[in-house]
């Protein structure tokens, strides 16, 4: 498949992603379907539940896709919320380096 | 937008809730159980709470939280909602309702009063009786018990099935030696699953979880089962939902206290982790949560201190949320106010503002200055006008006009029409807050007098133009005073008569022929004639040999000046009372009635025109005189024969309609537009209906069209006329003057219409 092939495409998330946040992450994303794609996570200060939302769905339609779907670099503040609110993001984070 | 203006949003939405407190509260002394019911009775102090919090409203807090408080024992069914613990409760509302202007108007409340029901109401979620003899009672032990910190959410002592209560406890006593006690602190397993309205609200589970991590040492599982993959989902709706088990020593109500703000908009379930051992069968892999998550927090301030300050801003984000107008404002007032403070907590302002997002989304109502309201109709007003003389001068210069012209010109009338009647929608209010001031103010003077009164309303949600509505809580309010003070006699004298010792006033509202009818009913002694004629002739009102009929001894009381109470209370006997209660109710174009059976009561009946703006109206002729009948008060209209009019008396003529006799009255002369009776059979008769009660047939010489018509007041613009209500010009560009028909129907009766207007110029 020609989308296998393409590289993986970059989304670098807002430092806010709260409610506001959360159509925009998911239109960002509906956008990059058919690639794999690398999350950049480093900027994110904060981030409510519902972008978590969209990111997990995120990755469970790559899954399906058997695309790839990974996290380059998390902030502090990201990777705490998911670990509070018991969203395991560990086999989602690249595992190259 | 300036703090002055957010607060002034804030205290119009406290004045709804406070609405909803009271009926809420008056529902419950019904004897309505609906826990539906006593939430959203909860929800209203809770949201007042909030909002009053937000601005550093002390005092309103310190008493919405006591109150609170209590309202929570009867949510969870600790404290029976018995007549004695919802008068404390109405009493309380009030005082609440006082805090409340208080704190937005300035001056001061009655501390004395207020600190009593902190007591009662201390008492109440203590479990204690009710105080019926309230003084003894509530001092003794209230003194002792530790007084309940406002601050803290001090949850409300629960008294177990054997009916003994536990003593308030605060673990804050325990202080310093927290981590020395040795105590196995229990496990708590909960299940939260939050609905999209957590969310759209404003509320943010991670923080909720945060708070709640903080309580003690926690694992959690997010369950994903329910989400779906991306094209499908609704990113702004809720998917994930936790299990979450803690162990921790602050006790389930410093759990539930976390999800406080957000319970109406989850799922939640806490068992301790022995109740649900046996299904533990089902590992979850739990995630830990380390308690370190100061990262979530901008500024790394002590946790707890923060923690309240977020339920504070949260509570006004969540109560505005509630009302779902306006939030935009309140929720930048609560983002605002933590930014003031200093004790910028990052995401709860980020919640506030998600409220604010949600709230736009929601938003079912706006509020709109009622001045841009006005504006609007009285454009409506000159657009009615100027599309009937758009029709006029079309039929005037183009006799035959084309077909087109005149399809054009009806649909612009079928538009202006639904405009109109939209306009006059938006300012259609329901007289329910009106009614429910007067619950308060049955209230307050059966409290002062010692009566027992039952206060019982119907109608309430009958509409009726804001500007009436607004008019008419003034007059009510003397009117329920004098039904309560001098009505009702004291309990013990009803049982003397064999009456219910409680006392009851009706107030009803109803629609009657494009009219609101306000009648107010009490079931008190009636007016006593005897006394009233006594005091008039004392009074040199009338003539102590003049012969009234009893109606007219009763109507004595609306003159100014007039008082049977012997003596001058605090509540009425002024002699300012009737008769300005008369005034306001005529300026509203309305009119009042009273009928009254010795023993048995007195009935005030009030009818006012629905709207101030526009009436649909018959344009008549009358002596070569334009004249507008209101639609509303004809029955129907027909050509009188010869044969159907009989002469009554020197110069009453009767005019037999269908078998019946109906009076006929010639409009013309009774407005003295001329001296000599016109011939009937020559003219119109118009069948009309009065308030009185009672056809009158009305003889006008020529039907010229139906038009609605804009009214516009004589009273502003010239001065009161006799038998005219009000003007309003026509297509033509002339004024017509508008009838008053119930003013003719009583001149017709001999009642000239002069002493109508010197009672009205002298009132």
């Amino acid at each position: 498949m020609a989308a296998k092939k393409a590289a993986p495409k970059k989304l670098s998330l807002a430092p806010v992603l709260d409610l506001n946040e959360a159509q925009a992450l998911h239109g960002k994303l509906m956008g990059l379907r058919g690639s794999g794609v690398v999350i950049d996570a480093s900027a994110v200060e904060r981030v409510g539940t519902l972008c978590v939302q969209v990111l997990m769905a995120g990755a469970k339609s790559w899954e399906a896709d058997s695309q790839a779907f990974t996290f380059s670099k998390v902030s502090d503040a990201f990777a705490k919320t998911t670990q509070l609110i018991g969203v395991n993001i560990d086999h989602l984070m690249a595992k190259e380096i | 937008m300036d703090m002055n203006e957010i607060k002034e949003i804030f205290f119009q939405e406290c004045e709804e809730q406070l609405a909803e407190l009271e009926s809420g509260l008056l529902r419950l002394n019904d004897g309505d159980r609906d826990p539906e019911t006593v939430n959203a009775v909860f929800r209203a102090v809770h949201s007042i709470k909030g909002g009053a919090g937000a601005f550093g409203l002390d005092d309103l807090v310190s008493f919405a939280h006591v109150f609170e408080t209590t309202l929570d024992c009867v949510r969870s069914n600790r404290l029976e909602p018995t007549q004695d613990v919802l008068k404390v409760m109405l009493k309380s509302a009030d005082v609440l309702a006082d805090l409340t202007n208080v704190a937005r108007d300035g001056g001061s409340v009655d501390q004395a009063r207020s600190k009593q029901l902190i007591r009662e109401l201390e008492a109440l979620a203590n479990g204690e009786a009710p105080p019926a003899a309230e003084a003894p009672a509530a001092k003794a032990p209230a003194a002792k018990a530790p007084a309940p910190k406002a601050a803290a959410p001090a949850p409300a002592p629960v008294p177990n099935e054997e009916g003994f209560v536990p003593v308030t406890f605060s673990f804050d006593d325990f202080g310093g030696e927290e981590e020395e006690v040795i105590m196995v602190a229990p496990t708590y397993e909960i299940s939260f699953k939050p609905k999209s309205d957590l969310y759209s609200k404003g509320n943010e589970a991670a923080l909720l979880l945060r708070d709640l991590s903080r309580l003690g040492e926690m694992s959690i599982h997010c369950n994903m089962d329910a989400l779906p993959s991306l094209e499908q989902m609704d990113p702004e709706a809720a998917y994930f939902s936790w299990k979450i088990s803690i162990t921790s020593d602050k006790g389930e109500d410093a759990i539930r206290a976390v999800f406080e703000f957000a319970e109406w908009d989850c799922e939640l379930e806490i068992t301790t982790a022995e109740d649900t051992s046996a299904e533990a069968g089902e590992e979850l892999p739990m995630q830990p949560v380390p308690f370190d998550l100061s990262i979530l927090d901008e500024e790394p301030a002590g946790p707890i201190g923060i923690a309240e300050e977020e339920e504070q801003i949260a509570a006004a984000a969540v109560s505005a949320a509630e009302v779902a107008s306006n939030v935009v404002q309140i929720a930048s007032a609560a983002s605002r106010a933590p930014a003031e403070t200093k004790a910028a907590a990052a995401p709860a302002a980020a919640a506030a503002q998600n409220t604010a997002q949600a709230a736009s989304a929601a938003g079912q109502t706006i509020r709109v200055d009622l001045d841009r309201v006005d504006r609007l109709i009285n454009l409506v007003g000159e657009l009615v006008i100027n599309q009937a003389m758009l029709s006029q001068s079309v039929i005037e210069n183009d006799a035959n006009g084309t077909s087109s012209i005149n399809m054009g010109l009806e649909e612009l009338q079928q538009l202006t029409r639904e405009i109109q009647d939209s306009v006059m929608a938006i300012r259609a209010q329901p007289v329910k807050p009106v009614f429910q001031r007067m619950a308060r103010t049955v209230r307050e003077i059966a409290d002062i007098t010692g009566k027992s009164v039952r206060l019982i309303t119907e109608g309430e949600n009958t509409e009726v133009d804001k500007t009436v509505i607004d008019k008419l809580a003034e007059p009510l309010t003397h009117m329920i005073r004098n039904a309560v003070d001098h009505g009702l006699e004291m309990p013990e004298k009803r049982i003397a008569q064999g009456k219910n010792p409680e006392g009851t006033v009706r107030l009803t509202a109803k629609h009657r022929s494009g009219r609101i009818v306000i009648e107010l009913a009490d079931d008190g002694a009636g007016i006593n004639r005897e006394k009233v004629r006594q005091k008039a002739i004392d009074n040199d009102l009338i003539a102590a040999d003049a012969n009234l009929s009893d109606e007219e001894i009763d109507n004595l009381i609306f003159h100014a000046g007039f008082s049977t109470a012997d003596k001058v209370s605090d509540l009425s006997g002024r002699g300012v009372g009737m008769d300005v209660v008369k005034r306001s109710i005529q300026a509203l174009g309305g009119r009042i009635n009273i009928s009254s059976k010795p023993g048995q009561g007195s009935v005030f009946t009030m009818s006012l025109p629905l709207t101030l703006a526009v009436l649909d109206g018959m344009v008549v002729t009358v002596a070569g005189q334009t004249l507008v009948v209101p639609l509303t008060a004809i029955v129907e209209t027909l050509q009188p024969e010869a044969s159907a009019i009989h002469s009554f008396g020197a110069s009453q003529r009767l005019i037999s309609i269908r078998n019946s006799f109906c009076p006929l009255v010639d409009v013309g002369r009774i407005l003295n537009f001329r001296a000599t009776q016109a011939n009937p059979v020559e003219g119109v008769a118009l069948l009309v209906e009065s308030e009185g009660g009672g056809q009158r047939a009305l003889m006008v010489d020529a039907i010229q069209g139906q038009r609605q018509v804009v009214i516009k007041s004589l009273e502003a613009n010239y001065t009161h006329v006799p038998g005219i209500a009000a003007a309003t010009i026509l297509g033509d560009g002339r004024v017509a003057l508008i009838l008053d028909v119930d003013a003719v129907v009583s001149a017709s009766r001999g009642q000239p219409l002069k002493p109508e207007i010197s009672l009205a110029a002298a009132g």
